[in-house]
């Protein structure tokens, strides 16, 4: 069995107090978007599972159910690192146990990253504000990283194929 | 109720980074980040292109982009669908995205690593807010109310000095606005003097900068506001003094005078004075506050200037009417004038060089260009005939004078003398006598040296 594309730290990170975006893909070549409010990497490293809003992340649980393609971007504001994921065994399912739990946790611990760089945590939380049992997920395994971090390498991939 | 481009305008500042979701031509999703957003009318906006990466790869692929923003002072949080049109690689708007990129690249440690390659532009079709929670909105000055007190102020002015002075206090008044400075095109010599400022510790009156230097000399040169919103190295005065410094080869250090500014501005906005289609000058404010100046500042400015431009254009009318209608300004030399009172005291000794019209006064720089030779014929005239009273329609047909072409702002030329020999505390001034009238007050002995070749 091939080794997990992710490596420890960066599945250290993307579980972190990140800022989090996805995306499908619709008929027609229409792409769909959404932040997410929280990620966890299953213990092999090999599944990546973040959680979205239903209402906010329609469009995006619409595509994904549709082909699987999906997409996943984290960045750490103050360090402008970032790592886009990509899969194409993506599925919806519902919310586990623990995971309102984890995306108030994401919420409080984002605010708290954003707060120093002058961002009131009332609007973090106010954008980010997911109903607890409006919570469902995106499960897959990356097939792809990319290196995005701001600059002339930002897009080259850092395992799998693009 | 449909959501309007222009109704969610703060969203598009970049304070919260943006985000751009495209598919490659296999249906491949991708996800990124957006440095800038510019809102460019009521139906398109434009992002900036900086790398070729997997955005732009996708988007020559499939032409369809979905954009997300999020207002930074409610947490509102809107969704767009984009249809990509075409790259400009210059032009005003590449200016305008340019130089803000650059502030943004300021203000989040991304110096050297942001530059612009292309303004991308793209149709907006359709907005929608997420779903979620939202702030109330703060409450905030009211721009149109600002606008309309300042533009009533400034269609009472009769003469030039006039209304730069409403403009200025009307910008501090009802807009809140406490550094300010006009600028007027010296068109021949391809840059811009200061002629007015509000809010700095000197005036900076006489100042100059090139066309193409700074936030203002790109202003001018593109003919376009340009607003931002960080404080950034690339377009700051010292920059573009040095540059302008660098560009003469050294020379003509001594007849410089600091432009007025804050050492530590963040928000600046220069906008164009036109009128007719002709660039006037820029009108520039600025603030140590980031983001200071927002879009609708930005629109009511340039309106504001658009009027500011059309009152000096009427101004200048006014005074290029055939004589009859201008009973002030006729026969000003066939008034008999008694001889002027000769004063004892030191001379005082006035040093012109033709080869850029400047003029020393006991050994230091006072003026320059066209108000250097507005100058010397004055101060000649005096020395020579005796005359003290003058007009400003015999000094647009006198030819030692060197204005580029009739319609020059000639007003504006006596302005900056008359502010230069004040702040010098020079030992002559000029004083209005009328309408298009002066006298030229002398208050000690005058040594005329002309270091002509």
């Amino acid at each position: 069995m091939p080794l997990p594309l992710l490596d420890a730290a960066s599945s250290v990170f993307i579980a972190g107090p990140v800022s989090m975006n996805v995306a499908a893909s619709r008929p027609g070549g229409f792409p769909a978007l959404s932040r997410a409010v929280g990620c966890r990497v299953s213990s092999d490293r090999r599944h990546v599972t973040v959680l979205v809003g239903a209402a906010m992340a329609a469009e995006v649980i619409e595509g994904v159910r549709r082909n699987a393609a999906f997409a996943a971007v984290f960045s750490d504001p103050p360090s402008h690192r970032t790592l886009q994921l990509k899969g194409k065994d993506a599925i919806v399912l519902p919310a586990e146990a623990g995971d309102a739990a984890l995306a108030d946790a994401y919420r409080a611990g984002f605010a708290a990253v954003l707060e120093p760089m002058g961002f009131p945590p009332a609007i973090i939380h106010a954008f980010l504000a997911v109903p607890a049992d409006d919570l469902v997920t995106v499960r897959f395994t990356p097939s792809s990283v990319f290196q995005q971090t701001p600059g002339p390498h930002a897009g080259e991939p850092l395992g799998g194929s693009a | 109720m449909k959501i309007t481009l222009d109704a969610i305008r703060e969203c598009l500042e970049g304070v919260i980074p943006g985000n751009i979701a495209t598919c490659a031509a296999d249906g491949t999703p991708n996800v990124a980040y957006l440095s800038q957003i510019q809102y460019v009318d009521s139906e398109h906006l434009a992002l900036s292109y900086q790398f070729f990466n997997n955005t732009r790869r996708n988007i020559l692929a499939s032409p369809y982009a979905r954009i997300a923003a999020i207002d930074p002072h409610t947490g509102a949080h809107f969704r767009m669908s984009l249809h990509y049109l075409r790259t400009e690689e210059s032009g005003p708007l590449f200016e305008n995205m340019k130089a803000r990129l650059e502030s943004i690249a300021s203000h989040t440690g991304m110096s050297g690593v942001f530059r612009l390659l292309g303004a991308d532009i793209y149709r907006v079709l359709d907005i929608e807010q997420v779903p979620g929670e939202t702030l109330p909105s703060p409450p905030r000055r009211n721009l149109l109310a600002a606008l309309r007190a300042c533009a009533e102020q400034l269609s009472a002015a009769t003469d030039l000095d006039a209304l730069l002075g409403k403009l200025l206090d009307g910008l501090e008044r009802q807009f809140g606005v406490e550094h300010a400075m006009v600028l007027m095109l010296d068109e021949a010599g391809g840059r811009l003097y200061t002629v007015a400022s509000r809010g700095y510790p000197s005036s900076g009156v006489g100042s100059e900068i090139a066309l193409g230097d700074g936030v203002i000399g790109v202003a001018a040169r593109e003919r376009t506001p340009i607003r931002i919103g960080h404080f950034t190295a690339q377009y700051s005065y010292g920059r573009a003094i040095r540059d302008s410094l660098a560009r003469q080869g050294g020379a003509g250090i001594e007849t410089e005078i600091p432009l007025p500014g804050l050492p530590d501005s963040c928000s600046q906005l220069a906008v164009p004075i036109m009128a007719c289609q002709r660039l006037l000058g820029v009108l520039y404010v600025e603030s140590v506050q980031d983001l200071r100046f927002g879009y609708d500042d930005e629109d009511a400015l340039v309106t504001l200037a658009g009027q500011v431009g059309a009152c000096i254009r009427l101004l200048q009318q006014a005074h290029e009417q055939p004589l009859l209608e201008q009973p002030d300004e006729t026969g000003a030399a066939a008034v008999a004038e008694d001889p002027p009172p000769r004063h004892g005291g030191q001379a005082v000794s006035l040093r012109h060089y033709g080869e850029n019209d400047s003029v020393f006064l006991d050994g230091d720089y006072l003026i320059k260009g066209v108000a250097g030779s507005i100058f010397w014929a004055l101060v000649s005239d005096y020395v020579d005939k005796g005359r003290t009273e003058f007009s400003n329609r015999e000094l647009r047909l006198d030819r030692r004078i060197h204005l580029p072409d009739i319609s020059d702002n000639l007003e504006a030329r006596l302005i900056l003398l008359a502010r230069r020999l004040a702040e010098r505390k020079a030992p002559l001034r000029l004083e209005k006598t009328g309408r298009g009238r002066f006298r030229l007050c002398v208050d000690r002995p005058l040594v005329l040296v002309d270091a002509a070749p």
